[in-house]
């Protein structure tokens, strides 16, 4: 009898941890229950409390229409139905027939006293902008703030953004000319040169196996990119010794060291800059439905949908935009003749003063 | 009466003519304001912008509140739950791993189990008196699931108590590239031994106790007060090899976010940051005097952001270093010492606690300078500016002299 006694408490004993878990299992089960419905009824009263910000935003203002722009707004010197009626052209001309979804996606304006000190109602919904902006500042604004859809993760990785109109064509693709002749990558010295698959390559639209090689084939390549932008990233620890080892020349070292790295991070020959402009020669070649047909099929390689949207084949977009890249090589700076005389005259003023003052006498 | 008086003036000096004066000093504040002040007019140069971001409704910010706290209550029963399932599989000798989410393949199981094994092995560990396993969230569709998107971030992780003395649980999310990963969909330029770098990382404390055992109570105390942070990762090896360190976050000292990270650090850490040794004492022995309640059972959660919770820097490896640096008994002694912490550590490292923790600190940045300092161009124009000064009234004041 005390020998069954002494075992249903040894056992009781050795029981109890484990029901102290299953009790505290339960009671998290029990509270993470609770805090599931808990958060379930706060998102349904946040979906509307944004919804009634939303509305709350709307009631006393006034709504402009320009195009398929609406814009939301109270009354103020901003210049915004200027700045609208700037900014539809460039908008319309980039997403085509998308743009009229702007219709449903309005932008919500609240425009404030400049002064710092004035006292501002908590923002919830839209932008706030110092009424004293200019046209221009404000038509930078609604540009760069396009309330367009984002699109697909693919395109949105490929392009590391949302894509934009342009705020200044010219120097965009003027920039990439000056990619095409600063980047230490064959492949853009490939494309600047007219391989047209070299420009495939070096905007990563074509075959992305060894992209490193692809990319940067020479040693000295490699080395610059590690030097020029990894220099600080790899002098640390262990990588420290290749760092060194890379700098003095060892090519192994320096690829190693790049291929330690995760592809998104190895810096492209050409810029976003680049890619943007080449999207926007895209959407330009391919008429009203191109950023339709661009988002179209999600699954499917960049550079097919990029001829999908253009209507052409990727090479012959990828060479237009090369030749617009080129045509659009910047300006040298020319002196004018008058200037060479302008400064010799100067030269002539100073050294005349020097060698005919008087010592400098008190 | 004229004459005697002439007698009595003294002499009058030569005076300097005063406009050149006047006009060397004019035409000084003119040059300084031409230099300094900036020019009127002139149009900007670009937009300006000078936009506010919404912010969150208050029952947006409720909601999202409770979604966190849900998310830690999840994960606290998740670890629960499967210790006490987890199946531990005696022909491997690496952590178990436990899948969360959609179901792999038998061949993407084994992979990801041998080199489980293999990152075990180069820990220097085998059979371990306390086990530890990996429980993987996988990526879900969106919406697949009831309740909130789980945090990618957060990694949490159940140290061996009084239920079970013999097994630590770690949670680790896995990402979207992780979770492409893991179901065998690896990028292209993937490396065989960033897999085993992430198990690493995310084994935490778990690795200490496998290769350790239990702390000491004063240990233990020392470390909750600290949520660990300065035994993070075991080996000689940081979150992603020898590359990454959380001193690396900070960036460049020629950068303002440098130093805005520098003194977002609390005061003895930055003072550790410049070599200071009650700095570094201070740092490392955080925590160690408060008498923490360890709570029962143990759950240590790193959120996103985590370094910037250090109290040392790169301190997720400190405990790691010194293990390396002392070697194992001298470690297990400190690890398992009823000693105070401070007492403990100095008689393992062998010399006072902040004088290894300054060497140590040596390693992975300069020591930073603090307090005002004159930039050496400024220095430079300032002593310029005086030489030139002295040298101008010395050619005055000798012009001037009477002979």
């Amino acid at each position: 009898m005390f020998r069954r006694f002494g075992l249903l408490l040894i056992l009781g004993v050795l029981a109890c941890p484990l029901l102290g878990q299953d009790t505290l299992i339960n009671r998290l089960r029990i509270r993470s229950d609770s805090l599931l419905r808990t958060w379930q009824q706060a998102v349904a009263i946040a979906n509307l409390a944004d919804s009634l910000e939303r509305e709350r935003a709307t009631i006393g203002r006034d709504t402009i229409a320009v195009g398929a722009l609406r814009i939301i707004t109270n009354a103020s010197p901003l210049p915004v139905r200027q700045a609208a009626a700037l900014a539809w052209p460039a908008i319309d001309s980039l997403y085509g027939s998308a743009a009229a979804d702007l219709a449903e996606r309005p932008y919500f304006i609240r425009a404030v006293d400049p002064d710092s000190n004035a006292r501002r109602a908590v923002l919830h919904v839209g932008l706030e902008v110092p009424w004293d902006l200019d046209l221009r500042s404000t038509t930078t604004l609604l540009l760069t703030t396009v309330p367009i859809a984002p699109p697909d993760r693919a395109l949105a990785t490929w392009l590391t953004g949302v894509l934009r109109p342009s705020i200044h064509p010219r120097e965009d693709v003027g920039g990439v000319y000056l990619e095409f002749v600063t980047a230490p990558s064959q492949a853009a010295r490939g494309c600047f040169m007219g391989d047209i698959a070299s420009c495939i390559d070096a905007l990563g639209l074509g075959d992305t196996n060894h992209q490193l090689e692809r990319w940067y084939p020479s040693a000295p390549e490699r080395r610059a990119v590690v030097t020029g932008s990894f220099a600080d990233f790899f002098d640390h620890g262990g990588s420290a010794p290749a760092l060194r080892e890379c700098v003095a020349g060892r090519d192994a070292s320096c690829t190693a060291l790049l291929r330690s790295l995760p592809a998104d991070v190895l810096p492209k020959p050409l810029s976003d800059a680049a890619r943007v402009s080449l999207v926007r020669d895209a959407l330009r070649l391919g008429g009203q439905d191109a950023y339709r047909r661009l988002l179209r099929d999600p699954e499917a390689a960049i550079a097919d949908r990029l001829a999908e949207a253009a209507g052409v084949s990727v090479d012959s977009l990828v060479a237009g935009w090369r030749n617009a890249a080129l045509a659009a090589r910047p300006a040298p700076v020319e002196l004018p003749w008058w200037a060479i005389g302008v400064a010799l005259g100067w030269v002539t003023v100073f050294a005349g003063c020097g060698l005919s003052s008087s010592r400098w006498r008190l | 009466m004229g004459n005697r008086v002439r007698r009595v003036r003294t002499l009058e000096l030569a005076m300097a003519p005063l406009r050149v004066w006047i006009a060397v000093a004019v035409g000084g504040c003119a040059l300084i304001a031409l230099a300094y002040l900036p020019p009127r007019g002139a149009a900007p140069r670009g937009p300006r912008f000078a936009t506010y971001s919404p912010e969150p409704t208050a029952a947006r910010r409720r909601a999202q509140a409770v979604a966190k706290e849900w998310r830690e209550t999840d994960a606290s029963l998740r670890l629960l739950e499967d210790r006490q399932h987890v199946k531990w599989d005696s022909s491997r000798v690496g952590p178990a791993i436990i899948f969360r989410g959609p179901t792999l393949p038998p061949t993407a199981v084994r992979t990801v189990e041998a080199v489980a094994d293999s990152m075990w092995r180069a820990l220097g560990l085998g059979e371990t008196k306390v086990r530890a396993a990996l429980v993987i969230a996988l990526e879900r569709a969106p919406g697949s699931a009831p309740g909130p998107i789980p945090d990618q971030n957060g990694v949490a992780f159940l140290t061996p108590d009084s239920t079970d003395r013999t097994t630590c649980m770690a949670f680790l999310p896995a990402n979207h590239f992780w979770t492409a990963v893991l179901l065998g969909h690896p990028p292209r330029h993937f490396e065989p031994d960033w897999l085993a770098r992430w198990f690493q990382s995310g084994l935490g404390p778990c690795a200490y106790y496998a290769a350790y055992g239990t702390p000491s109570r004063s240990v233990r105390s020392w470390l909750a007060a600290r949520n660990w942070d300065v035994a993070l990762y075991l080996g000689t090896h940081g979150i992603a090899g020898e590359r990454f360190l959380s001193v690396n976050l900070l960036g460049d000292p020629r950068y303002s976010w440098y130093w805005d990270g520098i003194y977002s650090l609390s005061p003895s850490t930055v003072a550790c940051l410049a070599g200071r040794l009650d700095g570094c004492r201070s740092a490392v022995l955080y925590g160690a005097d408060d008498d923490a309640r360890i709570a029962v059972p143990e759950i240590v959660r790193l959120e996103q952001g985590w370094w910037r919770k250090q109290h040392l820097l790169p301190g997720e490896r400190f405990l790691g270093d010194v293990a390396r640096d002392v070697g194992r008994d001298r470690f297990q002694s400190f690890w398992t010492s009823s000693l105070p912490v401070d007492t403990a550590l100095a008689a393992a490292l062998r010399q006072p606690v902040g004088e290894w923790t300054k060497q140590w600190e040596r390693r992975f940045i300069q020591p930073i300078r603090l307090g005002a300092a004159a930039p050496l161009g400024a220095t430079l124009l300032a002593l310029l500016l005086a030489a030139v000064a002295v040298s101008a009234v010395a050619l005055a004041a000798s012009r001037r002299q009477v002979r």
